[in-house]
């Protein structure tokens, strides 16, 4: 079942005696309720500019996004609804809550955006519920605490405390762990799948961690420069990478599996390949070709224009020349 | 890389290293920390947040500052080519100016605030110079800092850049080159890849191997990664509530360690090519520093605690069971070095007197599938994907 479509989503920003800056370029993608979409990419990539025009906190230049197959309401009571339910969890918890209001207050205002009546004993039990929900126990204890009373991965669960208050159909969760403690890193993704699960949201991952992209979504994009580079089931895209981009990333991940020697060696193998390239490492005109292709190890003459959406497997697409389908190679 | 020179391979030893931070009630960032590095290894400190691992690097280089103040310890330096040992905590004045950055230098977390945003790069480098190495003239000076960059991989010519026109990645490798720039013989490397995502980040480690290939220093390396550090280290140390919990050797200890908090840090990082499985951390939160701890700091947070946790404190202690000081080197392991000598661990589970039969399973280095690593996905050397 459908619940969030983008199509051709783009975004752009004025840029002062230039160019629009294209953030976004022609993003689609489905958000169905129950699973899970990873977007992965290194910073600048546009991913957060993604999740703040899926959230309508950004102006899109153009695209279409439509929730259970309405269009979106651009303003007024309609747009309010629609951020009823599609709720947003961000990066930061130290600075996503406000420090002067307890966790009640954080709380209670979007319950009572959703159910005005609630006064009370029942606004009170609600918001215990909704503690619970995350894990924050004793809810009586937790709900009279400032945030500077709480830890990064407590505040983090407030946050997604809050998100669920308007009962939400899709979340869109910003790098939600990247500011928090290792050890706990886990603990809060495992929370937000089994929301995900025991509440059937539609949830959009946002992170720039490959391996916990692939162990909690059934799909990942994969975002270069403003575009979709590959998209396609999360383990085929982890472990059989069909985009030169997407290979990198998996392999510079790091392996504490390998041998030293096996180590030394890729390194050797890696420099080897910066070196010959260092000089068109640099940032070039981008024009019409791959925005990959000054960094990219098989760079053709052909990556001048821009590469085909090519299938690269069950599911499984590739903006890349390689997987050209009218060149018959494939054989990346 | 370094001869093997057993007893006298030491470059650096700390011992019992306090340091509190100063207040109503004092934080004890470090406490009774005893670290050694060998000439030309990398140690890596494994820890997460306010567990004290900034600190105590900021103490080894004598560079804290007030609130911070150390309570105790000494640390002793041992230059190469046979010098004397040096009484770090000893030096005053010019002696510790002529200390500091001579032989330990240091890679900050942040190369967007270490770095001066309003001069030029030439302008820091000729600064360093002027401080250090007052006898090069202007036009030497100049000439090492052109060297320098090229060596760390940037364009000399960039030397009349600001800050600001670099990348994140090219401002950390300029921090990279300015504690290279007097040659020291340690480099203290604290969390430099952190802010960076994870292709710059795998630039900069290549090329911190690189040099320290060809100029031999030795680093300590601080960082939350886990994973990355059982990657580029020699031996870890993992930090928790101000102790060092475990010191192994960083081939082994991914595979069986032995404190339960390696094994939680070792959990919490998926590994991206293994089978998917139920995935968990480590449930609750590290401990106010501020307080004193009768038991082990661990023990709330423990799923092996037993009745001495709470009220012993364990200490460092060779577990029985490992590959120990001159006992067989567990076979596979590189032939080059010592370094299966040292394994330490703080926990009850591995005190004879608790529990004579051995650690549970989980923590008794035998492979446990479940626990570490699970076999890997058939199919998964196929990931590279270019033929």
């Amino acid at each position: 079942m459908t619940v969030l479509q983008v199509t051709g989503l783009t975004v752009e920003f004025g840029q002062r005696g230039g160019a629009n800056l294209r953030a976004v370029d022609g993003l689609t993608c489905t958000l169905r309720a129950g699973q899970t979409l990873a977007l992965v990419g290194e910073s600048g990539s546009g991913k957060s500019t993604v999740v703040r025009a899926l959230a309508q906190l950004q102006k899109r230049t153009s695209g279409q996004i439509q929730l259970d197959g309405q269009p979106t309401p651009r303003r007024g009571p309609a747009l309010r609804a629609y951020r009823h339910r599609v709720q947003l969890i961000f990066q930061d918890p130290f600075a996503s809550l406000n420090p002067m209001h307890t966790v009640r207050h954080h709380l209670a205002r979007p319950l009572l955006l959703r159910a005005g009546h609630l006064r009370g004993p029942a606004l009170d039990a609600a918001v215990h519920d909704l503690l619970r929900s995350v894990n924050l126990t004793p809810p009586e204890e937790v709900a009279g605490k400032h945030p500077h009373e709480l830890s990064g991965g407590q505040r983090q669960r407030v946050a997604i405390a809050r998100a669920l208050a308007t009962e939400p159909d899709v979340l869109l969760a910003d790098e939600p762990v990247s500011m928090l403690d290792v050890s706990i890193r886990l603990e809060i993704l495992n929370l937000l799948d089994r929301l995900k699960r025991d509440r059937n949201l539609a949830m959009l991952y946002v992170t720039h961690d490959l391996a916990t992209a692939r162990h909690f979504s059934s799909e990942i994009m994969v975002m270069y420069r403003g575009q979709i580079v590959e998209h396609g089931p999360a383990d085929e895209v982890i472990l059989r990478p069909a985009h030169p981009y997407t290979q990198i990333l998996a392999s510079a991940a790091p392996d504490p599996a390998a041998s030293r020697q096996a180590q030394a060696t890729a390194r050797r193998q890696r420099q080897a390949v910066r070196a010959a390239r260092a000089a068109e490492l640099r940032e070039t005109a981008l024009g019409e070709g791959c925005r990959f292709r000054s960094r990219c190890p098989h760079a053709m003459p052909v990556c001048q224009t821009g590469p085909p959406d090519a299938p690269a497997g069950p599911g499984h697409r590739a903006l890349c020349w390689l997987h050209d389908p009218a060149a018959g190679a494939g054989a990346a | 890389m370094s001869a093997p020179d057993p007893g006298g391979d030491l470059v650096l030893r700390a011992e019992h290293i306090s340091v509190e931070y100063a207040g109503r009630r004092p934080t004890r960032a470090v406490r009774d920390v005893t670290i050694e590095l060998r000439r030309g290894e990398v140690l890596g400190i494994a820890g997460e947040s306010g567990c004290g691992k900034s600190t105590l690097a900021y103490a080894l280089a004598r560079m804290l500052r007030p609130p911070a103040y150390l309570t105790g310890g000494s640390i002793t330096f041992f230059p190469g080519g046979g010098a004397p040992p040096v009484d770090v905590l000893g030096l005053q004045g010019e002696e510790l100016r002529q200390f500091r950055w001579n032989k330990i230098a240091m890679v900050f977390q942040s190369a967007m605030n270490a770095l001066n945003p309003v001069t030029s790069l030439a302008r820091q480098f000729t600064d360093l110079f002027a401080a250090h190495r007052p006898d090069l003239d202007g036009a030497a000076r100049q000439r090492r800092a052109r060297d320098l960059l090229d060596m760390v991989g940037i364009d000399p010519a960039r030397i009349g850049s600001f800050p600001h026109e670099l990348s994140g990645g090219m401002r950390q490798r300029v921090m990279i080159a300015m504690a290279l720039a007097l040659q020291p013989e340690i480099i203290i490397m604290d969390e430099p890849t952190t802010a960076l995502d994870v292709v710059v980040q795998r630039e900069i480690l290549d090329e911190i191997e690189r040099l320290r290939e060809e100029l031999g220093f030795s680093v300590i390396f601080i960082t939350h990664d886990l994973s990355l550090l059982l990657e580029i280290s020699d031996r870890l140390a993992v930090m928790y509530a101000a102790e060092v919990i475990e010191q192994a050797p960083a081939e082994l200890v991914a595979a069986m360690p032995a404190h339960p908090y390696t094994l939680g840090l070792l959990r919490s990082f998926p590994d991206m090519r293994s089978a998917r499985r139920a995935l968990r951390g480590i449930p609750g939160t590290p401990p106010d520093l501020r307080s004193d701890f009768p038991g082990c700091p661990f023990e709330p947070r423990c799923e092996f605690r037993f009745e001495p946790c709470r009220t012993a404190h364990p200490a460092l202690r060779p577990p029985p069971g490992r590959p120990a000081a001159d006992g067989p080197a567990t076979d596979g392991t590189a032939a080059a070095g010592p370094q299966v000598s040292d394994w330490r661990v703080a926990c009850h589970q591995h005190d004879p007197r608790y529990r004579p039969g051995g650690p549970p399973a989980g923590l008794n280095g035998l492979p446990a599938a479940d626990v570490v690593r699970t076999e890997t996905q058939v199919g998964a050397e196929s990931g590279g994907g270019d033929a």
